[in-house]
């Protein structure tokens, strides 16, 4: 097969999966989903070939690799590393221009971006110290209830009512959960509760950065339809719908930076 | 896989050894010849951990070597375990101190004065042959013991447990009780219920916040002082006079001085004369305390600030530095930012605030030594108001032609985070320069994902 135009990379290494994009020019033109396992270069690799697979390119054929996430300190593979919260802006003024405020969730951490027409960021904050918030603690609490952490989001949005969640800490919640449980509430009201205080919880970034509209949902706990939806109430504005796959936001962006660094090293003209 | 080590070129030796000797406090002097041995043949075998070329310490594979306050610098952290014995063999009184209190009282009653940090580099360099990662396990050891002898909720830990334990020949104990610190209180507790009460304890009492223009505090804390310099002169068994504690305000205003023109200097060009870890190395002589030698600090702070201006004029770039960096400004007690790190993703750091207050407040050379040293260290303007302190850094800021500031403090130093908001929100409003800030987790155990935050921000700028 003749290989005919640019193709650019992202590869964004995360602590619970590792995504890739392949832009063909200008286009999304490959991906790749895999979890992440110890070691993260080969986390990001297994990412990258996959999105190489389907689109049937040897490594070789791409013109710039740049990695994001956690693992991007160490991915030898990628040409330069740039943090997931400047990728998650350019992957998201890329899909969604008119988008000013993002919410990342990923698997260990929350951030609330705000970014200008260009999909700079302007400000950011960020949850520092606790794992609510993020995609861990929804593991641990799929784990509570013995459910697949993809069915928590309509689990919640079939409660009849929200049980408030006080702890602010994992392990706490965990045990207020269990002791919720054991009082005879109802798995979904509970889960519904714990929803919303993620939600409460992410409100707080933004009395730091502030909102403006339009807002963007990225990262793997946007596939959630219970915190979407709790995080529009919390928030008092409603998301914009992805037009792909959310969890890919980040390498997309890492792809589009490559593409422009590309640009401006004079290896695509 | 063998570690990678760090040496210095032999290329650089010859221009080396054309510059000036360190003289310290016993009036004995150290050659460039001998400070270069120590540093190509003593110190790789003593220390390796320090020549390791390693991403999280923000190891290069070259320093500044063209830069020979540089070197001496690190010859003074390498020596200063050695140097520490030394003075305690020749009768030394040695105080740990806390608080981010100036020091001229404690050289005034010929006392080195040790913050919780050189407690730690004390002990720590005690043992030879120690790569980063056995020098990482033995500081985690030493944090288990503070724990155990202190609180699992304080940050700068580094010293009372030494104290307690007792494997360090500290005769007093004798912090600030300032407001900054939450963390003395701590420690006084600690020292005043654990087992090696033998220690002597002052606390010397530092009156709330937001009355440096209030003669009775002036005067209370000038009286607390005097305890100080009384608690330490029964620590030696010798009287510090007042001529004694002018002396040793006109050597610390001399190394303030030499201190605020040598930071005027590098921030006067638009070319960083050095890199951020040389740039604060330098600028920490100033308060005379870094290296548990006051002479031998300001004898390389004389020779940096000769060196910066010829840079400056000449137009040198310090070592590493990116074109066009983005200059930032840090803010809080205790911790800052891995600056190679930092400089790698772009950046540069142009300022700090925390002991910089102290040496841009000169103490008045005539009156009452202790009143006039009570007055200065109430003026701090880190000590200030919200308000007050912010103005004051943002006057900082625009000196340094700051683009961004990042306010970091330790989990568990409570009064910075308490402060940090509204002191941000400040300068944001009054500059519309960006700010960011970071708590550092529990003993910084979470490099990554604060280096995350920081070159996030850097990108952002
Ligand atoms: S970090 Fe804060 S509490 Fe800890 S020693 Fe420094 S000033 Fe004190």
């Amino acid at each position: 097969m003749t290989i005919s135009g640019n193709y650019f990379a992202g590869v964004d290494v995360g602590s619970l999966a590792a995504k890739s994009v392949i832009l063909k020019d200008g286009e999304i033109f490959a991906t790749g989903l895999v979890q992440s396992g110890v070691n993260s270069v080969e986390s990001g690799l297994n990412a990258l070939n996959l999105a190489l697979e389907t689109a049937g390119l040897k490594k070789e054929d791409l013109t710039y690799i740049v990695g994001t996430g956690y693992g991007r300190v160490s991915a030898p593979y990628a040409n330069k590393a740039v943090t997931e919260i400047t990728c998650h802006a350019k992957g998201t003024n890329y899909l969604h221009p008119t988008v000013r405020t993002i919410i990342d969730m990923g698997g260990q951490d929350c951030k609330a971006i705000r970014i200008d027409p260009d999909g700079a960021v302007v400000d950011f904050a960020m949850n520092d110290k606790c794992a609510a918030g993020t995609g861990r603690f929804l593991e641990v609490m799929a784990g509570v209830f013995k459910v697949k952490l993809e069915d928590l989001g309509s689990i919640a949005l079939s409660a009849t009512d929200t049980v408030p969640m006080s702890s602010t800490c994992t392990v706490f919640a965990e045990s207020e959960t269990i002791s919720l449980v054991a009082r005879g509430e109802k798995p979904e009201n509970i889960l519904n509760g714990i929803h919303h205080s993620i939600a409460n919880r992410i409100a707080g970034l933004f009395s730091r950065v502030g909102i403006e509209s339009d807002v963007f949902f990225s990262g793997g706990v946007a596939k959630n339809s219970g915190m979407k939806t709790a995080i529009e109430q919390a928030l008092k504005v409603s998301i914009v719908k992805p037009e792909i796959d959310p969890q890919l936001i980040g390498a997309l962006g890492a792809a589009v930076i490559a593409r422009n660094f590309a640009k401006k090293e004079g290896l695509w003209v | 896989m063998g570690k990678q080590l760090f040496r210095y070129s032999e290329d650089n030796k010859a221009k080396f050894l054309e510059s000036d000797n360190i003289t310290f406090n016993d009036g004995s002097v150290v050659t460039p010849e001998e400070i270069w041995d120590y540093l190509t043949v003593e110190g790789p075998v003593k220390y390796p951990g320090t020549y390791e070329i390693n991403l999280s310490q923000g190891n290069r594979d070259s320093r500044d070597e063209t830069l020979p306050t540089s070197l001496k610098t690190h010859y003074l952290s390498l020596t200063f375990s050695a140097r520490m014995e030394k003075a305690k063999k020749n009768g030394k009184t040695i105080a740990f101190i806390q608080g981010g209190q100036a020091v001229d009282p404690y050289t005034a009653a010929d006392t080195i004065a040790l913050r919780p940090f050189l407690v730690g580099q004390w002990y720590h360099g005690r043992e030879h042959g120690n790569d980063i990662y056995k020098s990482v396990l033995r500081r985690k050891q030493s944090k288990e013991t503070a724990f155990h002898d202190m609180s699992f909720e304080a940050c700068q830990t580094g010293g009372y447990e030494h104290v307690q334990v007792g494997d360090l020949p500290i005769d007093v104990v004798a912090p600030y009780t300032v407001l900054r610190c939450s963390d003395v209180s701590y420690g006084v507790e600690a020292h005043r219920h654990g087992p090696n009460k033998d220690v002597k304890l002052i606390n010397v009492d530092f009156p709330m916040r937001h009355q440096a223009d209030k003669p009775w505090a002036i005067e209370y804390f000038a009286r607390n002082l005097k305890k100080l310099v009384k608690t330490l002169d029964e620590a030696r068994g010798k009287k510090t006079t007042e001529d004694d504690l002018w002396r040793a305000i006109r050597l610390h205003n001399e190394g303030r001085r030499l201190g605020t023109e040598l930071a005027d200097l590098w921030w006067s060009t638009d070319i960083p004369p050095t890199n951020s870890d040389d740039r604060n190395s330098l600028v920490a002589l100033a308060n005379l305390d870094m290296h548990g030698d006051v002479q031998a600090s300001l004898s390389v702070l004389k020779e940096a600030k000769k060196i910066i201006a010829e840079r400056v004029k000449n137009g040198v770039k310090g070592h590493a530095v990116t074109d066009n960096p983005k200059r930032l400004f840090i803010l809080g007690s205790c911790v800052g930012i891995n600056e190679s790190r930092s400089e790698d993703a772009g950046a540069i750091v142009v300022g700090k605030d925390d002991q910089w207050s102290h040496c841009t407040s000169l103490v008045e050379e005539e009156g009452d030594p202790y009143y006039n040293l009570a007055k200065a260290t109430l003026e701090y303007p880190y000590e200030q108001s919200i308000e007050k302190r912010a103005q004051w850094t943002i006057e900082q800021i625009r000196k340094s032609r700051a683009d961004g500031v990042i306010f970091i403090h330790n989990w568990g130093c409570n009064t910075q985070a308490a402060v940090s908001r509204p002191i941000v929100d400040f300068i944001k409003r009054e500059t519309g320069i960006p700010t960011y800030i970071h708590e550092r987790d529990l003993h910084g155990l979470r490099d990554e994902q604060e280096q995350n935050r920081v070159n996030a921000f850097i990108e952002m700028l």
